[in-house]
């Protein structure tokens, strides 16, 4: 099992959802410079929403016809929750200093959590989520879960879909002008604000999108599941060049590739072998951040921008 | 988008209207009364509301507080009595009384109308918490029925006095400038004008009239008394020891505070204030020593404690977050490091560096240098960058740290801290041969073991208070404060950036890590537990970020007031116990909405965040007022309404 090629695939399934999760942060901050902390919190309801519509199906439904359903639940959870939060608590910001919504965002994350686990039934602990029976397969050496297809043709089928809007789609190329210049782009006869509130939307689906794979990977969600995964994809998303829907997916599997083999391997290192296993985890991957931090902060994919004064 | 355009869509607005003030051609009250109804009205409903503090609330004790004993108010009588008399001042003082005008130097009406929905606020909420704790109105006696009408007509009373705020009001009948339209009551603009109506009482508010000269001893005299109230207040607040009568206190406190601030006595203080620093200082020291003296039991002094290590951790953070403008989210951490390393080499048995006791004024250099060399390592990758992304290093950090402490454990990682079980029986302190574990009896007052560290991080908070205030008037802050303005234009003008953020950086944490010293010996252990990003309890990052944000950022009285608040609030109002984070977190939201720069503002801050509707307008009379509402997208309702003729 902990062969290197089984480990290097666990961290590509591993990233291809912290690319996913990223894109949202990405998105949303190449267009309007903010941070949206609470984006943790909009996957992790995304996992409830997905989770409540499979509790609602008729008991004994196939988990074949069920996923698609769920997808949908999880999707428009998190894409309301995105809409209502970026209508109601950011947008009166959007000329406030920058602090102002870094502050929101957090007040936001943590009233999202509080919600979930105060009114989901019987939040306050991990709820369990459906598993798909088949598999796993072994592809060569590499054995291979339900779920870790999913992610993987998931986190495929939304780049390109995404790539495919940005670059052909008017509402897409708008996008682009919004980012490189909200002013200007609003004076072509962009509407801005509809710009954003789409990104927000899109990032949020692909969050949605994310938290039915982490269902699936783990086999649970939980209301505080956000955080850490709001974290670590906001890692991915510096790590790739953030404004890079690209360098988003690229920073999430380089992310989750090396916490993976972090987990496995640092242990061998002589003088190391405390420093191993899952609950460093978290440890190698911040670090990761601050080395990335300190010699290329421009990320993987991005390009060094001026500061807009 | 400035304020100084007079109106220039509104050139036919006649010069009368415009310039009327009050009575009798300024603007209507919300309640059409005669202006003598209206005050008897108000009057005789805060007499009645004060009054019926002292008759009988309910039939039986089962109420916290005793409410059912006519002749003496108990708990929540003596808050709504407090509104009532409050109330009854303000609309005194607004009637001109010889010897009251002073209460009300600036809005008389608004302040009296807060007042009174003070004394609502605080009566409802007792009269629906008796009914539904017991079970139905049965439990209201006769006396809880007068209280819960009279503060209403007190409410009603003040909503007929006409608006003596800048702006709002309903336009006069037969005003020219008054839309055909405004007297009709038409069903959808009902809300409109509600809304513009009571923005005469609480939207902006005149200036206060200037001060009469008076002899320094009266300043002196007034600023004592000022601090023996809020003294005695502060200590109400800790004493109150059930959730209704905290909620109460908060209420009655929350709007008595919005009316002397809409009255002008805050500003009036403020200046007094401005003039005589070294006395308030002085005053507010002692009042803070004498804290202890005032309780008698040491359970308030422990609160205190608490409160002091949160508001001076609060106040490093100050320097990060409020003055250089850089988001420490994992500021705990620094908090963290200070109470393991102090507790390290306090010479407690569990310490893996057993038998290395240091005195206290090594261990709190300790504590501090390692916070400092902490913020250095983290600082010094990031703060080159924007700032956005010392945001989420931070917040790794602080994830980092709680991960670390808790695997340090001896099996999943070297032995430094015991991992979950953390570090107990820290020795008490000693100084200079002055056990603080003791108690210790100072002429006929004992002070308890919480008392002596009470005064300890009294000393602790100066300290830190002198920091934070000298620094940030010297070169160093003036350049934080430019970086926090506006980073570009700092550089431009020749600001090291890097060195000076460091510098700002570096400092919050050591200050955090000296809090954290003390703080290891107060609690007799540390564990990882409270130094996480968000919990339930103070101190965590979020809560210490939201003390500095909601008591006002770059202030050294908010942070300090904040901690109080966010600190006392979870501890008094227990039954929230599940939602407390959910308000907290709501809370953060709506601050950021509404009032940004926090309670107390720091007047740059406040500048910043309100630029286009809060500058002083050319002519300060209603009517142009209005027109410098700026914004076109909220340039809407009622100010159009009256303007857009």
């Amino acid at each position: 099992m902990h062969t290197l090629p089984q480990q290097l695939a666990n961290g590509i399934f591993l990233g291809a959802m912290y690319g996913l999760i990223a894109i949202g942060y990405t998105m949303v901050y190449g267009i309007v410079q903010l941070i949206n902390f609470a984006h943790g919190e909009i996957f992790m309801t995304g996992g409830f929403g997905a989770l409540t519509v499979y509790l609602n199906l008729p008991h004994g439904t196939s988990l074949w016809a069920a996923v698609p359903l769920m997808i949908v639940g999880a999707a428009v959870t998190s894409v309301v929750i995105g809409l209502l939060a970026e209508r109601f608590a950011y947008r009166p910001l959007r000329n406030a200093p920058r602090l102002a919504p870094l502050i929101t965002a957090i007040g936001l994350s943590l009233a999202l959590q509080e919600l979930v686990r105060n009114l989901y039934p019987n939040a306050t602990s991990a709820r369990v989520f459906p598993q798909m029976s088949a598999g796993p397969w072994k592809l060569g050496s590499v054995s291979i879960q339900a779920g870790d297809i999913f992610v993987i043709v998931a986190a495929v089928v939304c780049m390109a879909a995404l790539a495919w809007f940005v670059r052909r789609t008017r509402t897409g190329r708008a996008m682009q002008a919004t980012a490189q210049d909200p002013d200007t782009a609003q004076l072509m006869g962009i509407n801005t604000n509809r710009i954003i509130s789409t990104a927000f939307a899109i990032g949020a689906l692909f969050a949605g999108i994310a938290a039915v794979s982490y269902g699936l990977l783990y086999g649970q969600v939980m209301y505080n599941m956000g955080f850490d995964a709001g974290l670590k994809a906001f890692t991915a998303a510096v790590l790739g060049g953030i404004g890079n829907i690209y360098g988003a997916m690229l920073g999430g599997l380089v992310l989750g590739v090396a916490e993976t083999l972090a987990t496995a391997y640092i242990a061998d290192i002589p003088g190391m072998h405390q420093f191993g296993g899952s609950s460093w985890a978290n440890v190698w991957a911040f670090i990761l951040l601050i080395l990335v931090l300190l010699f290329r902060p421009q990320g993987l994919l991005g390009e060094r921008v001026a500061d807009r004064a | 988008m400035t304020d100084t355009d007079i109106t220039p869509g509104t050139p036919d607005v006649p010069v009368e209207a415009t310039t009327a003030r009050t009575e009798p051609a300024g603007p209507r009250p919300l309640l059409p009364l005669p202006l003598t109804a209206a005050r008897a009205l108000t009057l005789a409903g805060a007499v009645a509301t004060a009054a019926s503090a002292w008759l009988s609330w309910t039939w039986t004790s089962a109420f916290p507080g005793d409410l059912t004993v006519t002749g003496y108010p108990g708990g929540l009588q003596w808050e709504t009595f407090a509104a009532g008399l409050l109330t009854a001042l303000f609309a005194l003082s607004g009637y001109g009384v010889r010897g009251l005008r002073w209460l009300t130097p600036a809005d008389p009406h608004g302040a009296t109308l807060l007042a009174a929905l003070g004394g609502l606020a605080t009566t409802w909420y007792t009269v629906i918490a008796i009914a539904t704790e017991l079970g139905g109105l049965a439990n209201l006696t006769t006396g809880g029925w007068i209280a819960a009408v009279a503060s209403l007509l007190a409410v009603l009373g003040a909503l007929a006095l006409p608006p003596t705020g800048i702006g709002g009001g309903l336009p006069r009948r037969g005003d020219p400038d008054a839309r055909p339209d405004a007297d009709s009551g038409a069903g959808a603009n009902a809300v409109q004008r509600a809304l513009a109506a009571l923005r005469g009482y609480l939207g902006r508010r005149p200036a206060p009239r200037p001060a009469a000269p008076a002899p320094i001893a009266v300043h002196y005299l007034v600023i004592l008394a000022v601090v023996a109230l809020g003294l005695g207040v502060f200590t109400y607040g800790i004493d109150a020891n059930y959730g209704e009568l905290f909620v109460g206190y908060l209420l009655t406190t929350c709007f008595a505070l919005w009316a002397a601030q809409r009255a002008g006595l805050l500003t009036r203080f403020a200046e007094l204030n401005n003039r005589h620093r070294a006395w308030t200082t002085t005053l507010a020291f002692l009042a803070a020593v004498a804290f202890p003296l005032t309780q008698s039991n040491d359970h308030d002094a422990n609160v205190g404690v608490n409160i002091l290590i949160f508001a001076t951790v609060a106040l490093g953070l100050n320097i990060v977050v409020g003055l250089t403008g850089l988001l420490d989210l994992g500021y705990v951490a620094f908090l963290g490091v200070g109470a393991y390393a102090a507790a390290l080499v306090s010479g407690s048995p569990y310490s893996p560096v057993h038998g290395t006791a240091f005195p206290f004024w090594a261990a709190a250099l300790v504590g501090a240098a390692a916070a400092l060399v902490f913020g250095v390592l983290i600082g010094a990758p990031t703060l080159r960058l924007r700032g956005d992304y010392l945001a989420i290093v931070t917040l790794g950090f602080g994830e980092i740290f709680r991960i670390a402490v808790q695997n340090l454990d001896g099996t999943s990682g070297p032995d430094v801290t015991n991992g979950p079980n953390g570090i107990p029986q820290i020795p008490d302190l000693s100084i200079f041969g002055f056990n603080l574990g003791n108690p210790h009896t100072i002429g006929s007052i004992t002070l308890g073991r919480f008392a002596n560290y009470y005064l300890l991080m009294v000393i602790a908070t100066v300290i830190v208070i002198a920091v934070f205030s000298r620094a940030a008037d010297s070169r160093i802050g003036r350049a934080w404060v430019a970086i926090r303005e506006d980073e570009t234009a700092a550089l431009a003008m020749g600001i090291n950036g890097f060195r000076v953020k460091l510098t700002a950086f570096a400092l919050g944490a050591a200050l955090a890590g000296l809090a954290g010293t003390v703080s290891a010996h107060v609690t007799y252990n540390v564990v990882p537990d409270p130094y996480q990003f968000a919990g339930p309890v103070a101190p965590n990052s979020a809560f210490l970020l939201a003390a500095v944000v909601l008591g006002g950022m770059g202030t050294i009285g908010g942070p300090i007031l904040g901690a109080a608040l966010l600190y006392l609030i979870p501890e008094k109002l227990q039954f929230l116990q599940n939602y407390r984070l959910l308000a907290f977190g709501l809370a953060l939201v709506l601050i950021m909405r509404f009032r940004p720069e926090g309670i107390i503002a720091n007047r740059r801050r406040q500048l910043e965040f309100h630029e286009p509707d809060d500058a002083p307008g050319p002519v300060a009379t209603p009517g142009t007022a209005i027109g410098t509402t700026t914004d076109p997208g909220e340039a809407t309702g009622p100010a159009s309404a009256q303007a857009g003729a």
